[in-house]
């Protein structure tokens, strides 16, 4: 099946994807529904950005005359341009801003979770609470009539007795689930989110001082690196060109890994002191 | 005298498999010690052919020579059969899982701390004219007392010699450096000092830092935020292999990047983040900057936060393992919320 095309009669191009289930009767409500959905991704800022009061209804206006607008096709290629100038000034706005809101939903929708949880898990205990009561009736039904089936005494004593056991039944307390802590892939369940008590810094342990590791060479130590050029080591090996320079190499660095190689070991005497 | 071997190394656990090996935790039965067994895949015939991995044989040949606190220590190999086994000390988590447990709070003295340790086991390697060339969060090893450890040597290379040409597909490319991206053959310490800039951020921020998901992109996203380079900043950059001119960003300030960091640590982000491997700083020079002799003196490894599963079983030695309790109480709600463990 194609996924996209024109509608027949007005040529406007359409998506598969792009359709959906109708919601509201009015399709004018529908649309701009759709339209603020899609502005207010844009025009997402918060009122804490705005110094006054005054400045940001001035803006919730101007994005409800945009919507409104779109809607009506009223100077729909001016008002296009004017988000297009607002995205483009406000694009780091817009980005934080959208990340924050997604934060919020994910709480929203947390809060939402936990409550269905909660639902359900009454739900259950309820269910439970009344199959229980009801495995209780039929056991006791049974009981009185085994009962009256074997016993040789008097139906209405045995009736009498069987209803007054029936009487003190408290309600057992059903035992509460352990909740799951985690998927069965050992995620864990719930929050990922840091713990909102504040942390104290604590300072504790030694502050670092820097000692620069000794190298065991068994041999003269090589010129340290300063000394490479002032005393002319570095005449004496390949010149090292412009992309080799970019690239983070150095003609001291082959210099000095070959003086390095050349001098260890040079003093290393096998079994002088063990 | 591989057979003495096979049977020193009792496996325990299974760990984890990657792309070339598989690794158990193992108990040695000489020292009683735990270690971790690193068995190498033998791979396809072709590869078979040539002889042993070659990223065993990189481990094997750096890490024997290398001992420090810092990095991992390969504490024996062996071979059965056509099989190379390395043994490694056992490591109980690696620094991505801990940026990525949510419920771990890290201080400023933990990130210290973990930089800290990062760049003195790589200090060691430069020194000994290594590149590690492989750095990120998931290599950084952290023992349960709080130490880090670098790890998996399999793209480790000596570097500094002048006429070698290096490949430039090295590092995950989160990690990569601009230079690797241009396409240098020839390259230095900066590599890995930029792969600590870019962990270093992400402890920070507890997401990756800079994660492109083309090469293109990933050098997009770095000069997004560190600025395009032009001739002037870093000198010879258009005399890179694969050197494109990029669209001017400004690029953005490093304090509304990282809004909680002290002037100090944008000091460190800002020499181990320098665009130009030249004027980047090297491990010992970042070591020396302020941020790390100040206060707050880096944790010690003790109160390094751990994830709970890791702190549990090492406070609760004695009693039921966490993993039975989940079992115990999973079985009593009647319900399998016990973790899969996937067998080999």
């Amino acid at each position: 099946m194609k996924s996209s095309g024109t509608c027949p009669q007005c040529d406007v191009p359409l998506r598969r994807n792009g359709f959906r289930v109708q919601l509201f009767e009015d399709a004018g409500v529908e649309k701009d529904i759709d339209i603020r959905r899609r502005i207010l991704r844009e025009f997402n800022k918060q009122e804490e950005e705005f110094a006054t009061l005054r400045e940001y209804n001035d803006y919730l206006e101007d994005v409800e005359t945009i919507i409104y607008n779109l809607v009506n096709g009223i100077d729909v290629l001016a008002t296009n341009k004017k988000i297009e100038a607002y995205k483009r000034d406000n694009r780091e706005s817009i980005v934080r801003n959208r990340a924050r809101g997604r934060t919020e939903e994910d709480e929203l929708d947390e809060i939402l979770q936990m409550e269905n949880e909660l639902n359900e898990e009454r739900a259950r205990e309820e269910q439970e609470r009344l199959q229980a009561e009801k495995r209780n009736k039929v056991q006791k039904k049974e009981a009185l009539i085994d009962e009256l089936m074997t016993s040789y005494g008097d139906a209405k004593k045995i009736v009498a007795s069987h209803t007054k056991v029936a009487e003190p039944e408290a309600p057992v307390a059903p035992k509460p689930r352990p909740k799951p802590t985690q998927f069965s892939s050992g995620v864990r369940i719930g929050s990922t989110r840091l713990p909102a008590v504040p942390i104290v810094p604590q300072d504790e342990g030694e502050p670092f001082v820097y000692a620069a590791p000794e190298l065991a060479m068994d041999g003269p130590a090589a010129p340290d690196s300063e000394r490479l050029s002032a005393d002319g080591y570095l005449s004496h090996i390949k010149r090292v060109g412009d992309a080799e320079r970019a690239g983070g190499y150095a003609a001291s660095l082959g210099c000095l890994r070959a003086l390095q190689e050349g001098m260890a070991g040079l003093l290393f005497f096998p079994g002088a002191d063990g | 005298m591989s057979e003495d071997k096979l049977r020193r190394y009792e496996k325990m656990d299974f760990l984890g498999e990657g792309q070339f090996a598989t690794v158990y935790k193992a108990l040695d039965r000489q020292t009683g010690k735990i270690v971790a067994v690193k068995k190498i895949k033998m791979g396809s015939r072709a590869e078979a052919e040539d002889g042993i991995n070659r990223t065993a044989l990189r481990e094997i040949k750096l890490l024997q020579e290398l001992q420090h606190e810092n990095v991992i220590g390969l504490l024996d190999a062996f071979g059965h059969k056509s099989n190379v086994s390395l043994v490694f000390d056992f490591m109980d988590t690696d620094l991505e899982i801990i940026i990525k447990d949510m419920t771990l709070v890290l201080k400023q003295s933990d990130v210290k701390a973990y930089t800290l340790m990062t760049l003195r086991g790589l200090e060691y390697l430069h020194m000994n004219w290594i590149l590690h060339r492989d750095l990120k969060p998931n290599n950084l090893l952290v023992t349960s007392s709080g130490v880090l450890k670098l790890g998996d040597f399999g793209l480790a290379k000596y570097y500094g010699s002048p006429n070698r040409i290096y490949t430039h597909q090295v590092v995950t490319r989160w990690y990569r450096a601009p230079e690797l991206l241009f396409g240098a053959q020839m390259y230095g310490t900066g590599v890995d000092v930029w792969a600590v800039g870019c962990i270093l951020a992400e402890l920070l921020l507890r997401i990756p830092f800079l994660a492109g998901d083309s090469d293109l992109d990933q050098l997009t996203k770095i000069f997004m935020a560190m600025g395009t380079p032009t001739e002037e900043t870093w000198s010879g950059v258009t005399a890179l292999p694969s050197y494109v001119q990029f669209k001017v960003f400004p690029g953005t300030r490093l304090q509304d990047i990282f809004t909680a960091a002290s002037d100090e640590l944008l000091d460190v982000l800002r020499s181990l983040l320098a665009l130009d491997p030249a004027r980047r700083g090297t491990c010992a020079s970042v070591l020396k900057l302020p941020y790390f002799s100040s206060r707050p003196a880096p944790s010690p490894g003790h109160l390094l936060p751990l994830p709970a599963e890791i702190s549990a079983r090492k406070k609760e030695v004695d009693r039921p393992s966490i993993k039975r309790r989940i079992v115990e109480s999973a079985e009593e709600s009647g319900m399998g919320g016990l973790a899969k463990k996937l067998i080999f």
